[in-house]
């Protein structure tokens, strides 16, 4: 009795749980368009906001940047001095260099920073906004006629995706000087011939492609957990966040491996 | 005892020192990170390097692409800039080549694109004469074109079916390694016992066959001679069939002269028998007439006796009647 009740619920469960996906997806993307109106509109960096979004700014990016480029800087070296050793090994090591390039520098490192920022700064502040909402601040300051999504999740969005690109900027230049460094020593002889090969890997399309790929992952990483915070319910629990947010990074992940190996 | 919710928004909540300059030395950490970054990419491509052109005309720009290197003796000292077809369906490679190393180029200078092995293609200056004027801007230049990859096909299939050739004559069960275990089979036998003689005849007791009759035959030979040398004797020796012919032949001429002579009594004795011959038909000729007179007169005695017997009254017996002739 009880199995044919749960057969006969089944489509109607089903429908349920894709309702609750395509709103949390829905309230996501809404979010995001609001926060990218916020962002480019000017009373966003004007007095009290401008302090509130520096605020943030320095508190998301400032106390994982060393811890970040400590970590970027050791696994850089490491994934030089294996990719190097095995492609001396195979006699290819005039690749060795590019390959670090391209796996380290396009793919890898810049999205470890994007995880990194999502665990260190988005997740942490998502947790706040949830305090907050549930300490009741967000409805008082609907009630002082302030807008919650202004005052306290775009500060906190637009920090988050701001460590993001930092990080990633930052990774990208540690990973260049390590590869270099795993390969040539302190010596600077081989500085022309590294950047003349930095130049030929770094072209215009993957450039782009690279640009596109680190702003779309710091901005979910910034957005997905603040929003789910926001706003609580059936289809916007934090692990449903998460798990969008590392859905989304995978498919940003995938559809830039795309526009730079099948385009 | 404090409210958890309250903590939290007192750590949310709390100042941050110097927040302005931290803020500002944040973003300008992060700007200079990425303009010393796109800078470094643009320096990198070559944007900032005064440059010339060279073009060079190729029949296939397979393997070549935007943005590699042209190199002088191992180092680069252009990129590729632009590939294009022309109007004659001939390949236009457009190369920069940076300005402070234009000078290695010359008016003879060589330019190659290989496509190598392993890798991509790359394209390769030679200047042989250093003397030579200076290559100048926008110069078009055919490029030579070597590919190490396009005859691998071919020697592929060709070095397939060697070895496939070569497997099948070094097979175990091949004809040439037959051949080499016949000869070397061959080669024992010539070695062992009866030689090249066993190994014609197959076996031993046929080579001995052989040679038992070739001993035989040596034998025969011999007596052959010994009989020969005997007949010589017999034929043409003083007491031999020859002189005994001739004389037997002598006498022959001798005796057809006498069977000649025989035969000429003969003739005449036939001329003579001849003639008696004649004398015989004449005489049978004259026996015929006699023969008709006689028959003649038995019909006239034949006559006279029907005549007696009509006339003889006497006689009433018809067969006393009858007069019979003797």
């Amino acid at each position: 009795m009880n199995t044919l009740q749960t057969l006969e619920d089944g489509p109607a469960r089903l429908w349920r749980l894709a309702q609750r996906r395509a709103l949390g997806w829905a309230r996501i993307v809404y979010l995001g368009a609001v926060v990218l109106v916020l962002l480019l509109s000017p009373s966003t960096y004007r007095g009290a906001a401008r302090t509130r979004l520096a605020h943030h700014m320095v508190r998301a990016t400032l106390p994982v940047l060393p811890g970040f480029t400590a970590l970027a800087a050791l696994v850089s070296l490491s994934i030089t001095r294996i990719v190097v050793v095995t492609a001396q090994s195979y006699g290819l090591s005039r690749y060795a260099l590019e390959m670090v390039v391209r796996v380290l520098v396009l793919e890898l490192i810049p999205l470890t920073a994007a995880l990194f920022v999502a665990l260190r700064c988005s997740i942490p502040q998502g947790l706040e906004l949830a305090r907050l909402r549930a300490a009741g601040h967000l409805d008082r300051l609907r009630r002082q006629g302030a807008d919650p999504v202004r005052m306290e999740l775009l500060p906190r969005v637009l920090a988050g995706a701001y460590a993001g690109i930092t990080l990633a900027a930052l990774s990208c230049v540690v990973a260049l000087a390590m590869a270099y460094l795993g390969v040539y020593g302190s010596s600077l002889a081989g500085l022309p011939g590294y950047t003349r090969m930095f130049g030929q890997v770094f072209t215009p399309a993957f450039t782009l492609v690279f640009v596109l790929k680190t702003l779309f992952s710091s901005l979910a990483v910034a957005l997905i957990p603040t929003a789910s915070a926001l706003h609580p319910g059936p289809g916007m629990t934090e692990l449903g966040g998460l798990a969008r947010m590392f859905a989304l990074l995978l498919l940003i992940e995938l559809v830039s491996l795309m526009g730079n190996y099948y385009g | 005892m404090t409210d958890p919710s309250t903590d939290g928004l007192e750590g949310i909540q709390r100042p941050v020192a110097h927040l302005r300059a931290k803020a500002a030395a944040l973003l300008l950490f992060t700007l200079a990170l990425i303009a010393g970054s796109a800078l470094y990419l643009l320096h990198a491509r070559g944007v900032f390097e005064p440059t010339q052109q060279l073009v060079l005309v190729a029949d296939d720009s397979e393997g070549v692409a935007v943005g590699m290197d042209m190199t002088f003796s191992g180092f680069p000292i252009g990129r590729v800039r632009h590939i294009g077809l022309a109007p004659d369906g001939n390949v236009h490679i457009t190369v920069d080549v940076a300005q402070r190393d234009a000078h290695w180029l010359r008016t003879s200078s060589v330019f190659t694109l290989v496509r190598g092995l392993v890798g991509g293609t790359a394209i390769k200056a030679y200047s042989g004469i250093l003397d030579d004027p200076l290559l100048p801007d926008g110069a078009m230049r055919p490029v030579l074109r070597g590919d190490a990859t396009a005859e691998i096909p071919q020697i592929m299939a060709t070095a397939r079916e060697l070895l496939g050739n070569l497997r099948a004559l070094t097979a175990q069960d091949s004809a040439l390694a037959a051949t080499a275990a016949n000869a070397q089979a061959l080669t024992e036998r010539l070695q062992g016992p009866g030689g090249a003689l066993g190994l014609l005849m197959g076996n031993e007791r046929d080579a001995r066959k052989v040679l038992a009759t070739l001993e035989r035959t040596n034998a025969l030979l011999a007596r052959l001679d010994g009989m020969a040398a005997k007949a010589d004797t017999q034929v043409f020796g003083a007491q031999g069939l020859l002189p005994e012919a001739q004389a037997a032949v002598a006498q022959l001429g001798g005796l057809l002269q006498d069977t000649r002579a025989s035969l000429r009594k003969a003739d005449a004795v036939l001329a003579e028998a001849q003639a008696v011959g004649a004398n015989v038909r004449a005489a049978s000729t004259d026996l015929g007439a006699l023969r008709a007179e006689v028959e003649a007169n038995l019909r006239k005695i034949d006559a006279l006796l029907n005549q007696v017997n009509r006339t003889w009254p006497f006689a009433r017996d018809p067969k006393d009647l009858e007069l019979t002739l003797p």
